[in-house]
């Protein structure tokens, strides 16, 4: 029976995104006939466990006082250390991006193939196949990961969360022997976010910002917007690149993947590679000068119009209403 | 009295006449030497071949140093200096006559042309030049226009101009009393010199003042030519010698292409031996008039850039620097990179040279050094750079295809077709800009509608490089030329017709420096053409006031004025409604030159200042004909029109409006 | 430093969409209008190496793999690296990240000692983002991902300072060299122009080629590919936009907020 690991870190708890990563294992555990694994990395409270303990069918706990934070190659060496013991037949990781470059590295040490980015999963000749968008968004492979194990990084947040199981998980520990490593070091963290602001991929409603605001100065204007709307600030790669604002901010193929509920995109054109970004949003709405601006072959709404004419007026209205 | 005996003794009443030949040696060598001087600062630049066609270039001194045409385009002051121009030759020439008269001992310093010219012509044109005087001493020191210069020097020699013709009148005046010349009055204001002096003068006082005045005189003019070179009035002779040197052909032919196979050639210019000779006369030969950055657009709406300045700044410099090899750029705050970068490359201060300097391909040659040299230019214009390389177009971001704007119609494909008569280029800013495709469209089906047998290149159109080369990058202009001659020779193409001026201009005047030789219309030209021969009849005439914008490189560039003026008038009932700023004047959309691709203050928007003075015409269209000034002006219109209640004028190319005016109602429209 | 940097040529990926075409036999992207460019994130780390080698000296050698890659080396030899490589594959099919990696391993053995070896953090084309960490694990190096920033540290001598973008945000590392960083696109990496004499010199410049034999190594067979491309298709996600119309500015901004309070209302 294979063995299907979907790792999940235990300082992020189980988020949406660790749902997801379950709910994927969950699904390909089943079509495969195996055995749904949780690799738990970290030092995991006792509520935690209890939240994950009918969300797998085994639940193994790979804990080590050099685990407390992150470490790309401790971190990496835990991982394989788990994962060989276990010989699973995929390993299954979210979409952050501690994940991203472990992914590969980790396929490498089990000898296997690794994909990424992956929208869904499926079994194909007995392989485990990845669908992904590739191209800058402008189509969409699928990829058969020959050589197990597959390891593979999932858009979390766009996969079914994992429903619960009827019977709970038994719970095993992991032999980790670890060692410090030197030659990475933290020195510090700079976080953009404000504490309590949601990360920018967990956020209901987005407000993000483009090529065609030309500066720094009309993101202010869009951030009382979002303020009003109770939204979150984000930006295309174009506005970032050029220091208007932070690149904490990027949405896109190479930036942050966003899955709201609304994203309303103001002076962006929407050129695929910012469109990789939000394929998952629910709701895309659009101001924009050019009517044939690509964003707008997404949108539900949107409104043609020159964005320093609208904002304030809509702030404005979006105000009223709520008062 | 016989008036074939009128003269007038030369030299009556002075004595040591030698004095005067004496002191002519020291004149002639201090002012030779200032002509030498500058002459040897001249043969530090490049060489440059300026001696070709010697007849036409004495055609344009005659009509702009004789006839003082291009002096003359500023009314006020076109009327002062032909005053003191004409005043000082023919008081030059009455000097001559007095040299051949009594050193030649050719006598003709008598009878009719005695009097007629010596007395009354003489006088009249010294009086000319006196209110000539006056005119320009009332402007610069009471009306203080912000054009001109202000030095000691140039009001030291409006006084000196002053006095040396003030005095000439009152000698000729003490002479005319004190001699009772009986051809007195034949010398009006002498003669009335003569008359007001009289009562007040005794004879011999008016002696006494004739003789003391007359050295004074002479010490002042001989003063004055020493000096002369060494001052802005050396323009005298620099000017007409610039005249005679100026660029032959139409502006936009002014561009020199670089050898990029010699080892050697500079890239640019950033140091004055890095200029050729003719620059270097260009800055001696400013008169300081400040036309041209009165007439420069990005001047006018608040930029660093004075064109005026950067010619004085670099005047001063190749006169204060031994070192020729120094850097110039940002050598002084009109020289500054962003004074540079703010040029549209429109010549609007070249049309307003009185004296044919050449300002903006300095400017080109300095960015030349910029881009090619230091790889130093503003960032969305390295965008333009790196997507021209990596696509062939400038329009980074752009979602269009070079052909997604034929969609519904049948425009054949050069590849695809046997031959055509007419090469239909569409250029990046027709195929890639949408608001332009639909101008594209209505020039496709008005030439299908005249029967032209046309065909368009699709995707193996590449930008002609217009502005690679005005961002100074003149490597990328060469290899994007070679590439697009390369195409055409490969389909024999020889006729072109474009809706983009820039195309245009380069096709004609750039190109065939590269060896690509095509006969090349601007689409107003082949249209009006077409028009003329019957091909094309209007049907209905809007009702439109219609102003059209003349796009600098149809217009100053190629001197093309009249075409699309015809082409309106056709498709609206009533004239054409012209802007102040119109034809060689023009008011630049504030486009060229790069200048499309970066984003301006909003207080400093040339476009926005055009597209007022559109509006305030009252026009309700707003024609033109480039893809630049059509996105320029659109952009412009509409931040006018903002806060307004009124109806905006709409921006149509004038293809745009000939297809309404000449199209069957009941065809289907595929503009729409 | 002795920096090596790995360099990807791709179609050009800013050709419009509706240009955009797949081979459906050979499951990859029609050639047709796109030309070929230097991937960008690849040109964000030659930009981050020259900004090394300007700070703190040493030396750069550019490397590509690829038939048709020696453009993208000639741009970086305009760019003044001081030595460049290509590695010639003739082989019709993809590479998959796991054989460029053994390549580009094998080559830096091959080349010398390098201090860092930097990489884009994916490619415009695949998007695999794994040749960078496949390439630590081949020479048994540590790899730092998504660099903005990488400089030698003020404080310790042989260590680099390298500032590099998280979910968490921005997390400022000290490592020890050598080790491998693939790099992301910043405000300060942003790819510099290159002086047109340097770019007409490149033509001129030496250009050190291997093929797979030379460096010990072969194609890796179609069959033999740990990640094998089976399906390629074109998404068809056209939406339907409403745009708001109305006869004034103040009536269409109505809609629009009201047709954004129904969804900030009903989610």
């Amino acid at each position: 029976m294979p063995n299907i690991i979907s790792c999940l870190f235990a300082w992020t708890g189980l988020d949406r995104a660790a749902a997801g990563v379950l709910g994927a294992g969950q699904t390909l555990a089943k079509q495969a006939g195996g055995k749904h694994c949780l690799l738990l990395l970290g030092a995991a409270s006792e509520s935690l466990l209890a939240e994950l303990s009918h969300l797998a069918d085994s639940i193994h706990r790979a804990d080590h006082p050099l685990l407390s934070e992150y470490h790309s190659e401790i971190t990496l060496t835990a991982l394989t250390q788990a994962c060989r013991a276990l010989q699973p037949a995929a390993v299954l990781l979210g979409n952050d991006t501690y994940s991203q470059e472990l992914a590969p590295r980790l396929a490498h040490r089990l000898k296997g193939s690794a994909g990424g980015d992956a929208l869904s999963l499926q079994l194909k000749d007995g392989a485990i196949a990845v669908t992904r968008p590739v191209y800058g968004g402008k189509a969409q492979a699928i990829i058969a990961l020959r050589r197990a194990p597959a390891v593979i990084w999932i858009r979390a947040r766009a996969q079914q969360p994992a429903q619960p199981q009827e019977s709970a998980a038994e719970i095993l520990p992991v032999a980790l022997a670890l060692e410090p490593d030197e030659r990475i070091k933290m020195i510090s963290l700079r976080t953009e976010s404000k504490t309590g602001e949601l990360r920018l991929e967990d956020a209901r409603f987005i407000v993000s910002g483009g090529r065609g605001l030309g500066g720094p100065e009309p993101f202010k204007q869009l951030q009382e917007l979002a303020r009003a709307m109770g939204a979150q600030m984000a930006a295309s790669r174009a506005a970032c690149d050029a220091g208007w604002v932070p690149s904490t901010w990027q949405v896109g193929q190479t930036g942050k993947k966003v899955a709201p509920e609304l994203y309303l995109a103001i002076a962006l054109s929407g050129a695929s590679q910012h469109l990789m970004g939000i394929a998952d949003a629910k709701i895309i709405a659009a101001i924009n000068t050019d009517k044939d601006a690509p964003i707008f072959s997404h949108c539900r709404f949107g409104l043609v119009e020159d964005y320093r004419k609208v904002v304030g007026l809509l702030q404005q209205k979006l105000s009223q209403a709520s008062a | 009295m016989n008036q074939a005996e009128a003269t007038r003794t030369v030299y009556w009443n002075i004595t040591h006449i030698w004095v005067m030949y004496a002191l002519l040696a020291p004149t002639i060598l201090i002012a030779g030497y200032g002509v030498f001087r500058r002459v040897k600062l001249w043969r530090r630049g490049q060489p440059e071949q300026r001696f070709d066609q010697p007849w036409v270039r004495l055609k344009m001194v005659f009509h702009h140093a004789l006839l003082q045409r291009a002096t003359r385009r500023e009314r006020y002051a076109g009327i002062f200096h032909t005053l003191l121009f004409w005043g000082m030759i023919i008081l030059t020439a009455a000097t001559t006559v007095v040299f051949i008269d009594e050193d030649l001992s050719i006598r003709i310093m008598r009878g009719q042309f005695y009097l007629w010219f010596q007395s009354l012509t003489v006088d009249l044109f010294g009086l000319g030049a006196m209110i000539g005087v006056g005119l320009a001493a009332y402007r610069r020191l009471f009306l203080k226009p912000k054009q001109l210069v202000y030095t000691t020097e140039a009001t030291l020699l409006l006084v000196l101009f002053f006095i040396i013709l003030a005095t000439g009148f009152l000698l000729e005046g003490w002479r005319i009393a004190a001699t009772h010349d009986a051809w007195g009055k034949w010398s009006p204001v002498g003669y009335a010199v003569a008359m007001i002096s009289r009562p007040m003068m005794s004879e011999a006082a008016m002696r006494g003042a004739h003789q003391a005045g007359w050295w004074f005189h002479l010490a002042l003019v001989f003063g004055l030519l020493a000096w002369a070179p060494y001052t802005k009035m050396a323009h005298a002779f620099t000017a007409v010698l610039n005249l005679y040197m100026m660029p032959i052909g139409p502006r936009g032919a002014v561009l020199k292409p670089l050898d990029f196979e010699k080892s050697d050639t500079a890239l640019g210019v950033n140091s004055l031996d890095a200029f050729t000779w003719k620059d270097l006369l260009d800055f001696d030969a400013c008169t300081e008039c400040g036309r041209c950055t009165s007439a420069c657009p990005a001047n006018a709406v608040g930029k660093p850039l004075s064109p005026r300045d950067i010619i004085l700044d670099l005047q001063r410099l190749s006169h204060s620097r031994t070192d020729f090899t120094e850097p110039i750029i940002s050598a002084t705050p009109a020289l500054s990179i962003d004074s540079l970068w703010a040029c549209t490359t429109c010549a609007a201060c070249m049309e307003a040279c009185p004296v044919g300097i050449s300002q903006m391909p300095k400017i080109v040659d300095m960015r030349r050094y910029l881009t090619m040299e230091k790889a130093e230019l503003p960032e969305t214009m390295q965008g333009a750079v790196a997507s021209m390389e990596a696509r062939g177009h400038p329009f980074a971001g752009s979602q269009f295809s070079r052909l997604d704007w034929t969609r519904g119609l049948t425009v054949p494909q050069r590849a695809e077709v046997q031959d055509c008569e007419v090469l239909l280029w569409v250029g990046c800013g027709g195929a890639l800009i949408e608001r332009n495709q639909k101008v594209m469209r209505a020039l496709s089906q008005l030439l299908e509608k005249a029967g032209v047998k046309f065909a368009i290149l699709g995707r193996e159109e590449k930008c002609t490089g217009d502005v690679a080369r005005r961002l100074g990058h003149e490597f990328l202009f060469q290899s994007l030329a070679k590439e697009n001659i390369a195409t055409l020779d490969r389909y024999q193409v020889k006729t072109v017709v474009t809706a983009c001026p820039h195309c245009f201009n380069t096709f004609k005047n750039e190109y065939p420096q590269l060896g690509g030789h095509f006969e090349v219309f601007h689409h107003t030209e082949f249209l009006e053409r077409l028009v003329a021969e019957g091909k094309l009849s209007p049907r209905a005439q809007s009702d439109a006031k219609v102003t059209f914008h003349d796009p600098c490189y149809l217009g100053r560039h190629n001197n093309v004025y009249d075409a699309p003026r015809k082409l309106t008038e056709i498709s609206v009932k009533s004239p054409t409604l012209e802007m102040a700023a119109t034809r060689e004047k023009s008011f630049c959309c504030g486009g060229g030159g790069g200048l499309s691709f970066v984003d301006e203050l909003p207080s400093q928007r040339v476009n926005r200042a055009r597209a007022q003075q559109a509006v305030d015409t009252g026009a309700d269209v707003v024609a033109v004909g480039c893809p630049f000034c059509m996105t320029m002006m659109e952009d412009g219109v509409k931040a006018c029109q903002t806060g307004q209640t009124t109806q905006p004028a709409k921006v149509m190319d004038v293809a745009e409006l000939l297809w309404e005016s000449v199209r069957d109602l009941q065809t289907v429209d595929k503009n729409s | 430093m002795n920096i090596l940097v790995c360099l990807k040529q791709i179609l050009d990926p800013e050709i419009p969409a509706r240009d955009f075409k797949i081979d459906g036999e050979r499951l990859e992207a029609q050639r047709g209008s796109a030309g070929l460019v230097m991937n960008i994130f690849c040109a964000n780390a030659l930009e981050t190496a020259l900004q090394c080698r300007e700070r703190h000296g040493g030396k750069i050698t550019a490397i590509s793999f690829g038939d048709t890659a020696e453009e993208v080396l000639r741009k970086a030899l305009a760019l003044r690296v001081d030595q460049a490589v290509l590695i010639t594959r003739s082989s019709p099919h993809r590479a998959e990240p796991m054989e460029v990696a053994r390549v580009l391993a094998a080559s830096a053995r091959k080349l010398g000692s390098f201090d860092l070896i930097l990489t884009g953090r994916e490619a415009g084309d695949w998007g695999d983002g794994q040749t960078g960490g496949l390439l630590a694990e081949e020479l048994g190096w540590p790899c730092v991902s998504f660099a903005e920033h990488v400089a030698q540290s003020a404080s310790k001598p042989n260590a680099l300072e390298i500032r590099r973008q998280t979910d968490n945000g921005i997390e400022v590392l000290e490592a020890i060299s050598p080790l491998v960083v693939t790099v992301t696109n910043h405000e300060h990496n942003v790819p510099r122009i290159a002086k047109t004499r340097d770019v007409m010199m490149a033509f001129r410049q030496p250009l050190t080629r291997w093929t797979l034999a030379e460096l010990g190594l072969e194609v890796t067979a179609a069959g033999n590919q740990g990640a094998e491309i089976i399906g390629l298709t074109i998404p068809n996600k056209e939406a339907h936009c409403e745009f708001i119309a109305g006869e004034t500015l103040e009536e269409r901004v109505t809609v629009f907020a009201q047709r954004i309070l129904t969804v900030l209302r009903s989610a």
